[in-house]
Protein backbone atom coordinates (compact mmCIF):
# COMPACT_ATOMS: atom_id res chain seq x y z
CA UNK A 1 0.00 0.00 0.00
CA UNK A 2 1.31 3.65 -0.92
CA UNK A 3 1.50 5.30 2.13
CA UNK A 4 -0.37 8.58 1.90
CA UNK A 5 1.80 9.85 5.38
CA UNK A 6 4.12 12.37 4.39
CA UNK A 7 6.95 12.32 6.39
CA UNK A 8 7.63 15.38 8.87
CA UNK A 9 11.11 16.19 8.98
CA UNK A 10 10.91 15.50 12.56
CA UNK A 11 9.35 12.13 12.17
CA UNK A 12 12.55 11.24 10.00
CA UNK A 13 14.81 7.89 11.79
CA UNK A 14 17.95 9.77 12.32
CA UNK A 15 17.92 8.11 15.70
CA UNK A 16 19.44 5.04 15.17
CA UNK A 17 23.46 5.15 14.67
CA UNK A 18 24.70 4.45 11.70
CA UNK A 19 26.15 1.39 9.80
CA UNK A 20 29.78 2.46 10.61
CA UNK A 21 29.37 2.98 14.02
CA UNK A 22 30.50 6.79 13.74
CA UNK A 23 28.70 9.91 13.93
CA UNK A 24 26.98 11.65 11.06
CA UNK A 25 27.65 15.65 10.60
CA UNK A 26 23.87 16.01 11.11
CA UNK A 27 24.20 13.70 14.62
CA UNK A 28 27.49 15.94 15.84
CA UNK A 29 26.25 19.53 14.90
CA UNK A 30 22.85 18.54 17.13
CA UNK A 31 25.21 17.31 19.84
CA UNK A 32 27.17 20.33 19.88
CA UNK A 33 24.29 22.61 19.43
CA UNK A 34 23.16 20.99 23.34
CA UNK A 35 25.44 22.91 24.67
CA UNK A 36 23.63 25.81 26.67
CA UNK A 37 23.73 28.79 25.01
CA UNK A 38 24.47 27.70 21.45
CA UNK A 39 21.21 26.60 20.75
CA UNK A 40 19.30 29.91 19.75
CA UNK A 41 22.36 31.30 18.08
CA UNK A 42 22.91 28.36 16.41
CA UNK A 43 19.09 27.99 14.55
CA UNK A 44 20.15 29.86 11.51
CA UNK A 45 23.02 26.75 11.18
CA UNK A 46 20.36 24.33 11.78
CA UNK A 47 17.55 25.19 9.74
CA UNK A 48 19.08 24.40 6.26
CA UNK A 49 19.00 20.50 7.90
CA UNK A 50 15.86 20.74 8.58
CA UNK A 51 14.52 22.35 5.50
CA UNK A 52 14.63 18.96 4.03
CA UNK A 53 11.13 18.15 4.80
CA UNK A 54 11.05 15.62 2.34
CA UNK A 55 14.62 14.25 1.91
CA UNK A 56 14.86 11.12 1.08
CA UNK A 57 15.71 8.18 3.42
CA UNK A 58 19.33 8.12 4.56
CA UNK A 59 19.40 3.87 4.61
CA UNK A 60 18.39 1.64 2.94
CA UNK A 61 16.42 -1.17 4.51
CA UNK A 62 15.35 -4.77 3.63
CA UNK A 63 13.01 -6.76 6.29
CA UNK A 64 11.31 -10.36 5.55
CA UNK A 65 8.19 -11.15 7.86
CA UNK A 66 6.17 -14.11 8.26
CA UNK A 67 2.60 -14.34 9.27
CA UNK A 68 0.80 -17.45 10.46
CA UNK A 69 -3.01 -16.85 10.91
CA UNK A 70 -5.58 -19.32 12.08
CA UNK A 71 -9.38 -18.40 12.55
CA UNK A 72 -12.07 -20.69 14.28
CA UNK A 73 -15.75 -20.24 15.11
CA UNK A 74 -16.71 -22.68 17.75
CA UNK A 75 -16.55 -26.29 16.19
CA UNK A 76 -14.51 -25.62 13.46
CA UNK A 77 -11.07 -24.32 12.40
CA UNK A 78 -12.20 -22.42 9.79
CA UNK A 79 -9.29 -20.56 7.73
CA UNK A 80 -5.28 -20.87 8.22
CA UNK A 81 -2.96 -18.58 6.09
CA UNK A 82 0.88 -18.63 6.18
CA UNK A 83 2.54 -15.27 4.01
CA UNK A 84 6.03 -15.23 3.84
CA UNK A 85 6.68 -11.09 2.56
CA UNK A 86 9.57 -8.80 1.67
CA UNK A 87 9.64 -5.38 1.54
CA UNK A 88 12.21 -2.94 0.28
CA UNK A 89 13.33 0.71 0.87
CA UNK A 90 15.89 2.10 -1.03
CA UNK A 91 17.14 5.86 -1.64
CA UNK A 92 18.46 5.69 -5.31
CA UNK A 93 20.15 9.09 -4.34
CA UNK A 94 19.32 12.59 -2.68
CA UNK A 95 16.25 12.97 -4.57
CA UNK A 96 15.02 9.76 -5.65
CA UNK A 97 13.76 6.37 -3.37
CA UNK A 98 12.00 2.76 -4.21
CA UNK A 99 10.09 1.29 -1.99
CA UNK A 100 8.61 -2.56 -2.73
CA UNK A 101 6.89 -4.92 -0.83
CA UNK A 102 5.86 -8.63 -2.26
CA UNK A 103 4.03 -11.04 -0.33
CA UNK A 104 2.69 -14.82 -1.25
CA UNK A 105 -0.15 -16.47 0.80
CA UNK A 106 -1.64 -19.91 1.44
CA UNK A 107 -4.70 -20.19 2.32
CA UNK A 108 -6.76 -23.46 3.19
CA UNK A 109 -9.69 -24.17 5.90
CA UNK A 110 -12.90 -23.66 5.56
CA UNK A 111 -15.74 -20.70 4.15
CA UNK A 112 -19.07 -20.25 5.67
CA UNK A 113 -21.41 -20.44 2.82
CA UNK A 114 -24.31 -18.50 4.77
CA UNK A 115 -24.10 -16.93 8.05
CA UNK A 116 -22.05 -19.33 10.69
CA UNK A 117 -23.68 -22.49 9.68
CA UNK A 118 -20.44 -25.19 9.84
CA UNK A 119 -23.09 -27.93 7.78
CA UNK A 120 -22.61 -25.03 4.44
CA UNK A 121 -18.59 -24.91 4.89
CA UNK A 122 -16.61 -25.50 1.94
CA UNK A 123 -12.86 -26.54 1.91
CA UNK A 124 -10.45 -24.50 -0.13
CA UNK A 125 -6.69 -24.50 -1.05
CA UNK A 126 -5.61 -21.40 -2.63
CA UNK A 127 -2.54 -19.20 -3.04
CA UNK A 128 -1.99 -15.20 -3.41
CA UNK A 129 0.82 -13.35 -4.70
CA UNK A 130 0.81 -10.09 -4.42
CA UNK A 131 2.69 -6.55 -5.01
CA UNK A 132 3.62 -3.40 -4.94
CA UNK A 133 6.47 -0.75 -5.86
CA UNK A 134 6.64 2.92 -5.24
CA UNK A 135 9.10 5.62 -6.79
CA UNK A 136 9.37 8.84 -4.72
CA UNK A 137 10.66 12.27 -5.93
CA UNK A 138 12.36 14.59 -3.16
CA UNK A 139 12.27 18.23 -3.27
CA UNK A 140 13.19 20.28 -0.90
CA UNK A 141 9.62 20.87 0.61
CA UNK A 142 8.02 18.66 -1.54
CA UNK A 143 7.49 15.24 -2.79
CA UNK A 144 5.69 13.39 -5.12
CA UNK A 145 5.01 9.73 -6.02
CA UNK A 146 3.86 7.26 -8.40
CA UNK A 147 3.04 3.30 -7.49
CA UNK A 148 1.74 0.23 -9.20
CA UNK A 149 0.51 -2.60 -7.03
CA UNK A 150 -0.87 -5.78 -8.03
CA UNK A 151 -2.83 -9.06 -6.77
CA UNK A 152 -3.06 -12.64 -8.53
CA UNK A 153 -5.27 -15.57 -6.90
CA UNK A 154 -6.83 -18.19 -9.19
CA UNK A 155 -10.23 -16.52 -8.84
CA UNK A 156 -9.16 -13.41 -8.37
CA UNK A 157 -6.93 -10.69 -10.09
CA UNK A 158 -6.47 -7.04 -9.23
CA UNK A 159 -3.86 -4.26 -10.45
CA UNK A 160 -4.04 -0.61 -9.06
CA UNK A 161 -1.97 2.45 -9.91
CA UNK A 162 -1.55 5.52 -7.82
CA UNK A 163 -0.04 8.93 -7.23
CA UNK A 164 0.81 11.13 -3.96
CA UNK A 165 2.05 14.50 -3.40
CA UNK A 166 3.11 16.17 -0.49
CA UNK A 167 4.02 19.48 1.09
CA UNK A 168 5.60 21.03 4.23
CA UNK A 169 5.07 24.53 5.75
CA UNK A 170 8.32 26.46 6.45
CA UNK A 171 9.08 25.22 9.82
CA UNK A 172 8.76 21.57 8.70
CA UNK A 173 5.92 21.23 11.36
CA UNK A 174 3.22 20.71 9.26
CA UNK A 175 2.88 18.54 6.05
CA UNK A 176 0.02 18.52 4.06
CA UNK A 177 -0.27 15.24 1.54
CA UNK A 178 -3.13 14.06 -0.89
CA UNK A 179 -3.54 10.89 -3.05
CA UNK A 180 -5.41 9.02 -5.80
CA UNK A 181 -5.29 5.45 -6.63
CA UNK A 182 -7.59 3.77 -9.26
CA UNK A 183 -7.65 -0.46 -8.80
CA UNK A 184 -8.84 -2.33 -11.36
CA UNK A 185 -10.51 -6.05 -10.09
CA UNK A 186 -11.69 -9.25 -12.06
CA UNK A 187 -13.32 -11.43 -10.21
CA UNK A 188 -14.01 -14.93 -11.35
CA UNK A 189 -14.85 -18.55 -9.56
CA UNK A 190 -13.49 -21.53 -9.06
CA UNK A 191 -15.54 -24.32 -10.39
CA UNK A 192 -17.63 -21.78 -12.75
CA UNK A 193 -15.66 -20.89 -15.73
CA UNK A 194 -18.24 -18.79 -16.79
CA UNK A 195 -17.94 -16.34 -14.06
CA UNK A 196 -15.99 -13.30 -15.06
CA UNK A 197 -16.91 -9.85 -13.39
CA UNK A 198 -15.11 -6.44 -13.37
CA UNK A 199 -14.85 -4.07 -10.37
CA UNK A 200 -13.69 -0.52 -10.46
CA UNK A 201 -12.27 1.47 -7.32
CA UNK A 202 -11.51 5.10 -7.59
CA UNK A 203 -10.24 6.61 -4.49
CA UNK A 204 -8.54 9.95 -3.36
CA UNK A 205 -7.30 10.61 -0.04
CA UNK A 206 -6.04 14.33 1.43
CA UNK A 207 -4.63 14.82 5.08
CA UNK A 208 -2.20 16.44 7.09
CA UNK A 209 0.54 15.60 9.52
CA UNK A 210 1.27 17.94 12.26
CA UNK A 211 4.04 18.25 14.85
CA UNK A 212 1.81 19.64 17.96
CA UNK A 213 4.83 19.79 20.36
CA UNK A 214 8.26 18.17 21.15
CA UNK A 215 6.39 15.19 22.59
CA UNK A 216 3.27 15.00 19.87
CA UNK A 217 2.60 14.57 16.37
CA UNK A 218 -1.35 14.20 14.99
CA UNK A 219 -2.24 13.36 11.88
CA UNK A 220 -5.92 14.08 9.96
CA UNK A 221 -6.58 11.74 6.90
CA UNK A 222 -10.15 11.71 4.93
CA UNK A 223 -10.29 9.03 2.00
CA UNK A 224 -13.14 8.61 -0.54
CA UNK A 225 -13.59 5.59 -2.43
CA UNK A 226 -15.92 5.49 -5.79
CA UNK A 227 -16.61 1.72 -6.49
CA UNK A 228 -18.97 0.03 -9.40
CA UNK A 229 -19.31 -3.23 -10.27
CA UNK A 230 -19.30 -7.00 -8.67
CA UNK A 231 -19.60 -6.70 -5.01
CA UNK A 232 -21.67 -10.22 -4.98
CA UNK A 233 -19.93 -13.17 -3.06
CA UNK A 234 -19.59 -15.89 -5.57
CA UNK A 235 -19.44 -18.82 -3.44
CA UNK A 236 -22.45 -17.80 -1.37
CA UNK A 237 -26.01 -18.11 -2.17
CA UNK A 238 -28.16 -16.21 -2.48
CA UNK A 239 -25.90 -13.64 -2.44
CA UNK A 240 -26.55 -10.15 -4.54
CA UNK A 241 -25.13 -6.80 -3.59
CA UNK A 242 -25.77 -3.44 -4.88
CA UNK A 243 -23.07 -2.84 -8.15
CA UNK A 244 -22.08 0.60 -6.77
CA UNK A 245 -20.23 1.06 -3.55
CA UNK A 246 -19.25 4.42 -2.30
CA UNK A 247 -16.73 4.52 0.95
CA UNK A 248 -15.45 7.37 3.47
CA UNK A 249 -13.20 6.77 6.17
CA UNK A 250 -11.96 9.43 8.56
CA UNK A 251 -8.77 8.73 10.36
CA UNK A 252 -7.12 10.47 13.41
CA UNK A 253 -3.65 9.64 14.63
CA UNK A 254 -2.00 10.50 17.83
CA UNK A 255 1.27 9.98 18.71
CA UNK A 256 2.59 11.29 22.22
CA UNK A 257 6.33 10.65 23.66
CA UNK A 258 6.56 10.27 27.79
CA UNK A 259 9.91 11.85 28.28
CA UNK A 260 10.10 10.47 32.08
CA UNK A 261 9.42 6.80 31.29
CA UNK A 262 10.58 6.90 27.72
CA UNK A 263 7.37 5.14 26.41
CA UNK A 264 5.51 6.48 23.41
CA UNK A 265 1.79 6.13 23.46
CA UNK A 266 0.42 5.86 19.80
CA UNK A 267 -3.26 5.97 19.25
CA UNK A 268 -6.12 6.24 16.10
CA UNK A 269 -9.30 6.61 15.67
CA UNK A 270 -11.38 5.95 12.60
CA UNK A 271 -14.97 6.71 11.52
CA UNK A 272 -15.76 5.01 8.28
CA UNK A 273 -19.43 4.96 6.15
CA UNK A 274 -20.62 3.65 3.17
CA UNK A 275 -23.35 3.41 0.48
CA UNK A 276 -23.97 -0.12 1.82
CA UNK A 277 -25.04 1.30 5.19
CA UNK A 278 -22.19 0.31 7.02
CA UNK A 279 -20.94 2.79 9.58
CA UNK A 280 -18.39 1.44 12.10
CA UNK A 281 -15.64 3.32 14.51
CA UNK A 282 -12.58 1.98 15.31
CA UNK A 283 -10.26 3.12 18.42
CA UNK A 284 -6.62 1.55 18.55
CA UNK A 285 -4.21 2.09 21.15
CA UNK A 286 -0.53 0.82 21.48
CA UNK A 287 2.25 1.67 24.26
CA UNK A 288 5.35 1.33 23.20
CA UNK A 289 8.16 0.71 26.23
CA UNK A 290 11.59 0.98 26.21
CA UNK A 291 12.84 -2.43 28.08
CA UNK A 292 16.71 -1.17 27.79
CA UNK A 293 19.89 -2.67 25.82
CA UNK A 294 17.66 -1.81 22.26
CA UNK A 295 14.54 -3.81 23.92
CA UNK A 296 11.07 -2.49 23.16
CA UNK A 297 7.74 -4.05 24.05
CA UNK A 298 4.61 -2.81 22.91
CA UNK A 299 1.10 -4.21 24.12
CA UNK A 300 -1.61 -2.88 21.94
CA UNK A 301 -5.31 -2.92 22.57
CA UNK A 302 -7.87 -2.33 19.17
CA UNK A 303 -12.09 -1.67 19.39
CA UNK A 304 -14.10 -2.33 16.20
CA UNK A 305 -17.91 -1.53 16.08
CA UNK A 306 -19.89 -1.41 13.01
CA UNK A 307 -23.58 -1.03 12.52
CA UNK A 308 -24.70 -3.99 9.51
CA UNK A 309 -25.38 -3.35 5.93
CA UNK A 310 -28.83 -2.58 5.10
CA UNK A 311 -28.86 -5.47 2.90
CA UNK A 312 -27.63 -8.20 5.44
CA UNK A 313 -30.56 -10.44 6.42
CA UNK A 314 -30.60 -12.29 9.63
CA UNK A 315 -30.51 -16.27 9.77
CA UNK A 316 -34.89 -15.81 9.85
CA UNK A 317 -35.46 -18.17 6.79
CA UNK A 318 -38.70 -18.35 4.32
CA UNK A 319 -41.56 -20.07 5.39
CA UNK A 320 -41.82 -22.27 2.05
CA UNK A 321 -38.60 -22.12 0.85
CA UNK A 322 -36.44 -23.00 4.25
CA UNK A 323 -32.83 -22.46 4.57
CA UNK A 324 -31.23 -20.47 3.60
CA UNK A 325 -33.21 -17.76 1.58
CA UNK A 326 -34.74 -15.26 3.32
CA UNK A 327 -38.05 -14.47 3.75
CA UNK A 328 -40.03 -13.30 0.39
CA UNK A 329 -36.92 -13.92 -0.83
CA UNK A 330 -37.18 -14.41 -5.24
CA UNK A 331 -34.11 -14.72 -7.79
CA UNK A 332 -32.27 -11.02 -8.24
CA UNK A 333 -33.08 -10.24 -4.99
CA UNK A 334 -30.38 -7.71 -2.89
CA UNK A 335 -29.54 -9.05 0.02
CA UNK A 336 -26.47 -11.24 2.04
CA UNK A 337 -25.99 -13.12 4.76
CA UNK A 338 -22.07 -12.71 4.55
CA UNK A 339 -21.17 -12.35 8.74
CA UNK A 340 -19.06 -9.34 7.57
CA UNK A 341 -22.12 -7.27 7.06
CA UNK A 342 -23.26 -8.32 9.52
CA UNK A 343 -23.83 -6.00 13.33
CA UNK A 344 -20.76 -6.76 15.56
CA UNK A 345 -17.90 -5.62 17.70
CA UNK A 346 -14.55 -6.90 17.34
CA UNK A 347 -11.81 -6.63 19.99
CA UNK A 348 -8.22 -7.27 19.87
CA UNK A 349 -5.15 -7.67 21.82
CA UNK A 350 -1.33 -7.69 20.30
CA UNK A 351 1.82 -7.47 22.01
CA UNK A 352 5.48 -7.03 20.36
CA UNK A 353 8.87 -7.27 20.98
CA UNK A 354 11.13 -4.99 18.93
CA UNK A 355 15.14 -6.32 19.21
CA UNK A 356 17.91 -3.87 17.92
CA UNK A 357 20.46 -6.13 17.59
CA UNK A 358 23.32 -4.00 16.41
CA UNK A 359 23.11 -0.92 14.05
CA UNK A 360 22.29 -2.96 11.14
CA UNK A 361 19.50 -5.58 12.48
CA UNK A 362 16.70 -5.96 14.02
CA UNK A 363 14.11 -8.43 14.84
CA UNK A 364 10.41 -8.27 15.71
CA UNK A 365 7.59 -10.79 17.09
CA UNK A 366 3.96 -9.89 17.11
CA UNK A 367 0.93 -12.15 18.44
CA UNK A 368 -2.19 -11.16 18.21
CA UNK A 369 -5.51 -12.13 19.28
CA UNK A 370 -8.75 -11.11 17.91
CA UNK A 371 -12.08 -12.07 18.51
CA UNK A 372 -15.84 -10.66 17.25
CA UNK A 373 -19.41 -11.03 18.76
CA UNK A 374 -22.71 -9.48 18.07
CA UNK A 375 -23.35 -8.46 21.34
CA UNK A 376 -19.79 -6.57 21.84
CA UNK A 377 -21.38 -3.61 18.96
CA UNK A 378 -22.07 -0.62 20.89
CA UNK A 379 -24.29 2.43 19.65
CA UNK A 380 -26.38 0.25 18.28
CA UNK A 381 -28.50 -2.69 17.18
CA UNK A 382 -26.44 -5.66 16.71
CA UNK A 383 -27.04 -8.92 14.39
CA UNK A 384 -28.65 -12.14 16.25
CA UNK A 385 -27.60 -15.41 15.62
CA UNK A 386 -23.86 -14.99 14.91
CA UNK A 387 -21.72 -17.51 16.15
CA UNK A 388 -18.31 -16.35 17.76
CA UNK A 389 -15.75 -15.93 15.67
CA UNK A 390 -11.85 -15.62 16.78
CA UNK A 391 -8.63 -15.61 15.22
CA UNK A 392 -4.67 -15.45 15.88
CA UNK A 393 -2.04 -14.34 14.04
CA UNK A 394 1.74 -14.53 14.71
CA UNK A 395 4.36 -12.03 12.85
CA UNK A 396 8.49 -12.90 12.56
CA UNK A 397 10.69 -10.23 11.22
CA UNK A 398 13.97 -9.43 10.42
CA UNK A 399 15.66 -6.22 9.15
CA UNK A 400 18.34 -4.79 7.62
CA UNK A 401 19.51 -1.28 7.45
CA UNK A 402 22.91 -0.47 5.58
CA UNK B 1 -33.80 -6.43 16.48
CA UNK B 2 -32.92 -6.50 20.17
CA UNK B 3 -33.55 -2.63 21.69
CA UNK B 4 -30.72 0.13 20.94
CA UNK B 5 -28.41 -0.51 23.33
CA UNK B 6 -28.06 2.27 26.20
CA UNK B 7 -23.94 2.96 25.12
CA UNK B 8 -25.57 3.86 21.90
CA UNK B 9 -23.07 6.88 21.83
CA UNK B 10 -19.59 5.13 23.81
CA UNK B 11 -18.04 5.14 20.35
CA UNK B 12 -18.43 8.22 19.44
CA UNK B 13 -17.80 9.41 23.06
CA UNK B 14 -14.19 7.68 22.86
CA UNK B 15 -13.19 9.31 20.40
CA UNK B 16 -14.36 12.72 21.26
CA UNK B 17 -12.07 11.74 24.34
CA UNK B 18 -9.38 10.74 22.32
CA UNK B 19 -9.60 13.77 20.62
CA UNK B 20 -9.81 15.66 24.00
CA UNK B 21 -6.76 13.71 25.05
CA UNK B 22 -5.00 15.24 22.00
CA UNK B 23 -6.38 18.69 22.51
CA UNK B 24 -4.82 18.78 26.02
CA UNK B 25 -1.55 18.60 24.51
CA UNK B 26 -0.61 22.47 24.39
CA UNK B 27 -0.25 23.26 20.80
CA UNK B 28 3.33 24.36 20.79
CA UNK B 29 5.03 23.33 17.34
CA UNK B 30 8.61 22.50 18.18
CA UNK B 31 12.19 24.31 16.95
CA UNK B 32 13.99 22.29 14.85
CA UNK B 33 16.84 21.13 17.68
CA UNK B 34 13.71 20.05 19.74
CA UNK B 35 12.18 17.22 17.51
CA UNK B 36 14.62 14.69 18.88
CA UNK B 37 11.95 12.96 20.72
CA UNK B 38 9.20 13.36 17.78
CA UNK B 39 12.37 11.08 15.54
CA UNK B 40 12.20 8.24 17.51
CA UNK B 41 11.15 5.05 15.20
CA UNK B 42 8.37 4.17 17.33
CA UNK B 43 6.98 7.91 16.97
CA UNK B 44 6.41 7.63 13.24
CA UNK B 45 2.83 7.17 12.80
CA UNK B 46 2.78 4.58 9.69
CA UNK B 47 4.89 2.21 12.28
CA UNK B 48 6.52 -1.08 10.25
CA UNK B 49 5.19 -1.21 6.79
CA UNK B 50 4.83 -5.23 6.90
CA UNK B 51 3.13 -5.69 10.11
CA UNK B 52 0.64 -2.33 8.55
CA UNK B 53 -0.04 -4.33 5.32
CA UNK B 54 -0.45 -7.67 7.09
CA UNK B 55 -2.93 -6.16 10.10
CA UNK B 56 -4.91 -4.32 7.30
CA UNK B 57 -4.91 -6.88 5.09
CA UNK B 58 -6.62 -9.44 8.15
CA UNK B 59 -8.74 -6.74 9.29
CA UNK B 60 -10.30 -5.76 6.01
CA UNK B 61 -11.30 -9.14 4.85
CA UNK B 62 -13.12 -9.55 8.59
CA UNK B 63 -14.44 -6.66 8.91
CA UNK B 64 -15.94 -3.74 6.55
CA UNK B 65 -14.27 -0.74 7.25
CA UNK B 66 -11.11 0.21 5.60
CA UNK B 67 -9.39 3.00 4.18
CA UNK B 68 -7.73 6.02 6.12
CA UNK B 69 -4.52 5.15 6.03
CA UNK B 70 -3.13 5.54 2.64
CA UNK B 71 -3.95 4.53 -1.04
CA UNK B 72 -3.20 2.23 -3.44
CA UNK B 73 -2.34 -1.46 -2.99
CA UNK B 74 -3.63 -4.72 -4.94
CA UNK B 75 -7.03 -5.94 -3.36
CA UNK B 76 -8.14 -9.41 -2.59
CA UNK B 77 -10.52 -11.69 -3.31
CA UNK B 78 -11.39 -12.58 0.49
CA UNK B 79 -13.08 -9.64 0.42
Amino acid sequence: MASAEAAVAATDDNTRPSPSGDSRPGSLLAAALLLPGVLPLAAPLLAPLAARAEAAPEQAVIAVKHLDYQDWQPGLKRTRVTAPSAYLLLPLNPQWSLEASAVSDTVSGASPRHHTAVSGASRQTEKRHAGDAKLTHHGERDSWSVGIASSDENDFHSDSLSAGAAWSTADNNRTWNTGIAYTRDRIGATGNPALDERRRTLQVLGGVTQNLSAHDVGQANLSFSLGDGFYSDPYKFPDKRPDTRNQLAAMLRWNHHLPASGATLRSSYRYYADTFGIRAHMVELEWAQPLGQGVRLSPSLRYQTQRAAKFYVDPVYDARLGEPFPPQWTPGTIGSADQRLAGFGALGLGLRLDVDINAHWSADIKLQHYQQRGNWRLGGDDSPGLARFSARWLQLGLSYRF
Amino acid sequence: MKPTCPHRFLAPALAIALAGLGGCTAFNPPQPWERGALAKPEMRLDGDPLQQRFDQHVYTSKENASGGYGIGGGGCGCN
